[in-house]
């Protein structure tokens, strides 16, 4: 054949769209690697970039014409020298295209890099710093050079204060998105100036705060804001208790400030409060307010009563996502003022509302047949009649049923017969679940992406090898199942190729057999846990040495391993390996030579 | 009996193909012709051959029946796409042609999804492409892949 069908039939447009369709990025360097034509059109049609190493940067950019988003956050030794380097060199065009720039985690950044790279990107939009501990002050106010920053991601940058928190009000005004989570230098005044001046903000996550009400009077001037978050901004502890002793508005009245200030943000679509102590009041007034709310976070709020919630859904307050973890005070009379309301409702967080029954789940499947994620785990009222109720809601995608102890293959048989569209399921130690429940799952839930069945003993070699049955398996969680041998994980890597993540921890039965299939089969593996399995040295240097995708590990406890196994295995694998965990005994018995290589090549190492 | 206008399709073989109008206009090409009031002869279609013509009608007629449930399209759909490669580029560039957004992502979803999770090789066996990299091409875009970016 000259040159292929697909090539010189289709245009670029056609070719973009189906480019369009692959998310994966291992899939688009694999694109990429096909022939000439799909290389042409993955750089012209990438737009973001995560880059390992800055030498690179000049030379992609120039190779992806429309990258106009930057990754650095696992690019090593980013700090000022290195980004005068990048600046200096002349050919900056690349920075004037830039609209995106994230530097989470770039600790060796300074305030005379951040300027440099505001100033050469006069079109940036987003930038992120999270997590980058030492910035302060003065890295704040070289952010204020980014006139056009529209989103700002701070979490953790602990140095910044009211200060610099005044600076980027100041400078950046067409701000639309800013997240301050646990900057904890900020307070009430800081956050007066920031909602005076960028009056455009649409997203605010204020979460542990050292904030009080005064802060909550300031955010309800702003007229456009959609999405509030505030956990932890009230949790009374040692700290909390401290700073109340100083003089502030006392606990009591805290909750009812609250509401007042929020009963002001007419557009607000979603409120994230988790960690709160809310009142009756709240409710109340939420309803009466906030017209718009599709989504309220009350994950481990004190204070979540059936009257309450009652009060917050009744007169058709229509949400969409309601986060409801660890009110355990909640009976079914709250579950069904939700499913009268709420008919639209898509995700419903109850862990740990171990007070519900089946009549809950009946309501969920009569009236919320819009439901695709919830969450039930340690919920002890959940059995097989609950969830055949619950299978009523067909358009479920993500299922958790952790630690139900009452659920049985029975009730599996229900989800599996309608609910097709699962793809995650966590059942972690629901001891009741065997053989034929998974034969059932992999037989009806084709689309199944997700399962988690650590500690369900029963399982044995049978109940796996069905799973192989299921083509879009990546996730599988498998601890601790001693009736699983070789045979069982032969039989799921021969046909699950899509397996990328698998924990068999704690399966002392499964031998090298099991384990040189996955080495064979299982090319797509990236993560895998495999502490106490009976693999010796051969079998974990086939592993390590086979899986080209490997990047993360844990080899602790393998007793039939001898520690010249794991220097070859480990010698096989180092130049992918990015984490690998490994039993402490092991730090004075391998040679410096594997840890200078596996350093070298940016491996990170961890001791159990 | 309602009165649903006919329209008649010429495709490049010469093959006629009579149609409702009310599902032919799933082509947005189409429906311009018949909002330009320029239907009354049969519509040439040259770019596209009896044999595709056929398949893309099976698809429009299932897609317009009424009482069909999401699950027996979408199990239509599968069935549908389950083709060589040849016959998919055919379709693509007849849905493209006739300009139908919906069947053009149909079928680049379907395409993407056979490219998804396999390596640059069994991508070229899949869909009998060449290599026209040099060897040294090829290993310089590997290190790439590898080292240069995520």
């Amino acid at each position: 054949m000259d040159s292929a069908p697909l090539l010189s039939l289709l245009n670029d447009d056609l070719l973009i769209r189906i480019l369009s369709f692959i998310t994966h990025d291992s899939d688009r360097k694999s694109f990429r690697l096909v022939c000439r034509t799909f290389l042409k059109v993955d750089s012209f049609h990438r737009t973001h970039i995560r880059i390992l190493r800055p030498e690179f940067i000049t030379t992609l950019f120039s190779k992806f014409p429309r990258i106009n988003s930057l990754d650095l956050s696992i690019c090593p030794q980013i700090n000022d020298e290195a980004v005068s380097m990048l600046m200096g060199h002349g050919s900056t065009h690349w920075s004037i295209r830039l609209r995106k720039l994230v530097l989470s985690r770039s600790t060796g950044l300074k305030s005379t890099g951040l300027e440099m790279f505001m100033k050469s990107c006069p079109v940036l939009e987003s930038v992120d710093v999270s997590y980058c501990w030492d910035f302060g002050d003065k890295e704040a106010a070289a952010l204020s050079f980014g006139g056009s920053l529209r989103e700002v991601k701070m979490d953790r940058c602990l140095g910044v204060s009211d200060v610099g928190l005044a600076k980027i009000a100041i400078g950046c005004q067409c701000l639309e998105k800013l997240s301050l989570k646990w900057c904890s230098e900020i307070t009430d005044l800081g956050v007066d100036l920031l909602t005076k001046k960028c009056t455009e903000l649409k997203h605010l996550d204020i979460s542990y705060l050292k904030v009080t009400s005064g802060s909550l009077r300031s955010i309800s001037s702003l007229e456009k804001l959609e999405f509030l978050a505030m956990v932890g901004c009230s949790t009374v502890d040692n700290e909390g208790l401290h700073y109340l002793g100083k003089g502030c508005p006392s606990l009591q009245e805290y909750p009812t400030k609250i509401i007042q200030g929020l009963k002001d943000l007419k557009n607000l679509k979603t409120l994230v409060l988790d960690g709160a102590l809310v009142s009756e009041s709240f409710f109340k007034i939420i309803n009466f307010n906030c017209k718009y709310l599709v989504e309220i976070g009350l994950g481990k709020c004190k204070g979540v009563t059936d009257k309450g919630i009652f009060q917050l859904v009744s007169g058709g307050l229509n949400l969409n996502v309601l986060n409801l973890t660890c009110c355990s005070d909640l009976t079914d009379i709250a579950i069904s003022a939700i499913t009268d309301s709420c008919r639209s409702l898509l995700c419903l967080k109850l862990e740990c509302c171990n007070s519900l029954t089946g009549k809950s789940l009946y309501r969920l499947g009569l009236h919320c047949s819009l439901l695709e994620e919830i969450d039930l785990t340690d919920c002890f009222g959940v059995n097989d009649t609950g969830l055949s109720y619950l299978s009523k809601c067909t358009k479920l995608v993500c299922l958790k049923l952790g630690l139900c102890i009452n659920i049985t293959d029975k009730g599996l048989y229900a989800i599996a017969r309608n609910c097709r569209e699962i793809r995650e399921l966590d059942l972690y130690r629901c001891k009741g679940i065997g053989d034929d429940g998974l034969y059932a799952l992999s037989s009806g839930c084709k689309r199944m992406q997700k399962l988690n069945l650590s500690y369900c003993s029963e399982v044995t070699d049978k109940g796996i090898e069905c799973l192989g049955h299921l083509p879009e398996l990546y996730n599988l969680e498998m601890r601790s199942l001693l009736n699983v041998t070789g045979t069982g994980l032969t039989a799921l890597a021969t046909r699950c190729c899509g397996l990328a993540e698998l924990d068999v921890k704690d399966c002392a039965n499964i031998d090298d057999s099991g384990f040189m299939a996955l080495a064979y089969y299982s090319r797509n593996l990236q993560q895998i846990n495999l502490s106490h399995c009976a693999i010796s040295d051969v079998g974990l240097c086939m592993v390590m040495g086979n899986m080209t995708r490997l990047q993360d590990a844990k080899l602790v406890n393998l007793y039939n391993v001898s520690t010249n196994g794991f220097e070859v295995a480990l010698r096989a694998c180092c130049v992918r390996l990015k984490k690998v965990k490994l039993v402490a005994s092991l730090r004075l018995h391998l040679t410096p030579d594997i840890f200078k290589a596996l350093r070298a090549k940016g491996c990170r190492i961890r001791w159990d | 009996m309602s009165s649903t206008k006919l329209l008649t399709l010429k495709t490049s073989d010469g093959e006629e193909f009579k149609l409702d109008e009310a599902v032919a206009v799933k082509s947005q090409a189409i429906k311009n012709m018949v909002e330009d009031d320029c239907v009354s002869n049969a519509i040439p279609l040259p770019n596209v051959d009896s044999k595709t013509m056929t398949k893309v009608i099976e698809y429009w007629k299932k897609h317009s029946e009424e009482g069909v449930s999401k699950d027996q399209l979408n199990d239509f759909d599968k069935g549908f796409l389950e083709v060589h490669h040849s016959v998919l580029y055919d379709l693509l560039l007849a849905a493209n042609y006739l300009n139908d957004k919906e069947l053009v992502d149909v079928i680049c979803q379907e395409v993407a999804d056979r490219i998804k999770g396999k390596t640059p090789e069994e991508i070229r066996k899949e869909f009998d492409i060449k290599n026209d990299f040099t060897p040294e091409e090829e290993e310089k875009i590997r290190q790439e892949n590898a080292w240069a970016f995520d």
